[in-house]
């Protein structure tokens, strides 16, 4: 017996017994409210994750995530074009300058958001103070991140006296508050602002070494790595062009939840009053006015800048995680 | 004794002979950030700072200034270990660094007790309904008020909290609401131990026990504040890692089991998602706590809440060096301890673990 139908519906994924038409199969469920045909649902399912597994900018654009990276381009921006957005200049706004301005006045057409100590207007003081902000970002982690890589890749490499030795250096530093003892040797060194972040990087590095050290060992158990050296590459390159291109993508999702952490730390630095005196800088903006009861606005508004930036680069970093590796724990 | 428990027990005594060479190596390295100090230690002792030149010799090498450096460390090492740390010259005059650090040690737990005992609980609480109602309004609060704590500085919620309590809400009410957080603690209730009296240092203990009512309103108001700024602050950690560490077991496939099964959803998430997720947690909690322990330097400082954190930072800005190095090498101490009971406790939390 002939049936017609067999081919047509197998290429809908229909069982062949099942005679009627779509419709008119699912006719009374149409009835009910919020049904869906289960064709379409399905088709849906299917579009949707191809959709998502295929292409990484769509899973990275995520809200959060977007809203993320305007805050962190509104920085830049302002940071970019700081000359610009503000008529003062970078030298009337730090201790050797001092306007004939009163301290803490109240906002007005010339200083829109007031004074703060000494007469710097505040406004113009966050507008310079991302430079310092976006610097203080990014250099201790980029040397945090390159150390760590460093000594890491080849502490797991080598293994044997060289990692014994390196992995208890790391323990001998993990046993110490990090964040005092910048406190402790930032004044000793003379506490200009590269010192103190370029300190902040040097003591990362133990603790970027260790996770590094991880990463490389995972890496190093796959079998590409021994076909490597068992045809006889050198061992330099099978550092870095085979094993640490594959534990590359964690850390390049752990450098921007670091980035907001080492913000946060400069910034400390520079509330407790060892900050560069040279720059503009929201910490110390902090410290001017704590005492300040009438003139909360010189309180406000750098913390908040301080939070944008912070928030920021913690949701770039979490929607990384997301998007790259969500198994990964931060 | 099981197998267990006497390797257990082998492992600790190993841990803590390990802890010497480690101690031994921050006793080096804090000796040689001493001698890296550029303050002059004897024009500080001499009083009135008189420059005489005699006198200055004399008491240089009093202090052994042209030892050589082996003899230093190793007076410095045989003094340390026989209890003798030096004395404060600038902050608590002619006070011994370890009675001092004993004077103000109790403070610091004071401020932390509550943020220790009480964070864990709410967070994991907090982790566990944000990743059970995952993308809903509960779990988008819940990972809005994690990421406030984390991004805004602890000193800005702090300074912000305090002008608004202070000032905003006394000034608004009309003083209905007036607690004295701007103001330091009455100085008429200097201790509420009677002359005479024997003291622990803590200072509800001491009110409870002398039964001094306004001593303990005076200790508690002042309390509030730091309290909820810790708590505020270490709340968004623990948060996010529950949260992060719950979605990862959730998705695991003896979840489903259960729940096929037929396991209630409350069992479910205690039992079977909740104590494989708490691992990483507990590491953050336990070695948070001896974190905590040294205070949280920030807190103290906005509050002029004179703790660990806040003698720590007045005696580097006043380089006060025997007071640093001896508050440095105690917080170590602290931490490397710390760690040695993380250790211990991952054992009792999760009992595949064998050392």
């Amino acid at each position: 017996m002939e049936q017609p139908y067999v081919e047509e519906d197998l290429k809908r994924d229909r069982h062949p017994t099942d005679k009627k038409k779509g419709f008119s199969r699912y006719l009374k469920f149409y009835m009910i409210p919020g049904w869906r045909h289960p064709d379409f649902t399905a088709t849906e399912y299917e579009i949707d994750r191809t959709k998502s597994r295929r292409r990484l900018f769509r899973r990275l654009l995520k809200p959060l995530t977007i809203a993320g990276m305007v805050m962190i381009l509104f920085i830049a921006v302002l940071g970019v074009f700081s000359p610009w957005l503000t008529p003062f200049t970078i030298e009337h706004l730090v201790p050797p300058d001092f306007l004939p301005e009163t301290p803490y006045l109240q906002p007005s057409p010339l200083h829109p958001l007031g004074t703060t100590r000494y007469g710097f207007d505040i406004l113009g003081r966050l507008i310079w103070g991302s430079r310092t902000a976006l610097t203080a970002a990014a250099l201790p982690v980029i040397i945090g991140t390159i150390g760590g890589l460093a000594v890491g890749t080849i502490s797991a490499y080598f293994g044997g006296k060289v990692d014994a030795l390196i992995m208890r250096f790391c323990d001998f530093w993990f046993a110490f508050p990090v964040l005092i003892l910048v406190i402790i040797v930032a004044p000793m060194i003379g506490n200009s602002l590269y010192n103190i972040l370029i300190l902040f990087g040097l003591f990362g590095i133990p603790g970027s070494t260790r996770w590094v050290r991880a990463l490389v060992l995972q890496v190093k158990q796959n079998v590409y790595v021994r076909a490597a050296i068992t045809s006889g590459a050198e061992k330099f390159k099978v550092m870095f062009k085979h094993v640490l291109p594959n534990a590359i993508s964690p850390i390049i999702i752990g450098f921007f939840g670091a980035m907001g952490g080492a913000i946060l730390g400069f910034v400390g630095i520079a509330f407790l009053g060892l900050g560069d005196e040279q720059f503009s800088d929201w910490g110390t903006d902090i410290q001017y006015g704590r005492g300040q009861w009438g003139a909360y606005y010189a309180v406000f508004w750098p913390g908040l800048f301080i939070a944008i930036t912070a928030i920021g680069f913690m949701l770039i970093g979490d929607g990384l995680r997301d998007a790259l590796d969500p198994r990964l724990h931060l | 004794m099981s197998r267990q428990a006497r390797n257990m027990i082998k492992y600790i005594i190993k841990r803590i002979l390990l802890m010497f060479p480690i101690l031994i190596a921050v006793l080096i390295f804090t000796w040689v950030l001493s001698n890296m100090m550029s303050v002059d230690p004897i024009l500080n002792k001499i009083p009135g700072n008189i420059i005489d030149p005699e006198r200055y010799e004399q008491e240089l090498r009093k202090a052994g200034f042209w030892d050589p450096w082996y003899v230093k460390l190793g007076i410095y090492l045989g003094r340390f270990f026989s209890g003798d740390w030096g004395e404060s010259f600038l902050l608590a005059e002619r006070t011994k660094v370890i009675t001092f650090i004993s004077e103000i040690f109790p403070k610091t737990i004071e401020l932390m007790i509550f943020s220790i005992i009480i964070v864990p609980i709410i967070a994991v609480k907090f982790g566990v309904t944000s990743a059970r109602h995952k993308d809903k309004p509960r779990d988008t609060l819940i990972r809005g008020m994690a990421i406030l704590g984390a991004g805004f500085p602890i000193f800005y919620i702090a300074t912000l909290v305090q002008l608004f309590v202070g000032l905003t809400l006394r000034t608004f009410t009309h003083e209905l609401i007036f607690l004295e957080v701007l103001y330091p603690n009455n100085p008429v209730l200097d201790s509420p131990v009677p002359a005479g009296g024997v003291g622990t240092g803590f200072r509800l203990i001491d009110s409870v026990f002398y039964n001094s009512q306004i001593y303990l309103w005076d200790t508690l108001v002042h309390l509030i504040l730091p309290v909820f700024c810790m708590i505020f602050v270490s709340l968004s950690g623990v948060t996010r890692q529950t949260r992060s560490s719950m979605l990862g077991v959730l998705d695991q496939d003896y979840i489903r089991t259960a729940r096929a099964k037929g396991v209630m959803e409350k069992d479910v998430i205690n039992k079977h998602a909740l104590r494989n997720a708490i691992l990483p947690t507990s590491h953050l909690v336990i070695g948070g706590t001896a974190g905590a322990l040294l205070g949280s330097l920030f807190v103290e400082v906005t509050f002029n809440y004179t703790g660990f954190g806040y003698n720590m930072y007045s005696a580097i800005i006043a380089g006060d060096y025997l007071v640093i190095n001896g508050l440095l090498v105690f917080s170590t101490i602290i931490i490397i301890s710390g760690t040695l009971v993380a250790d211990v406790a991952y054992t009792i939390i999760d009992p595949r673990i064998m050392y």
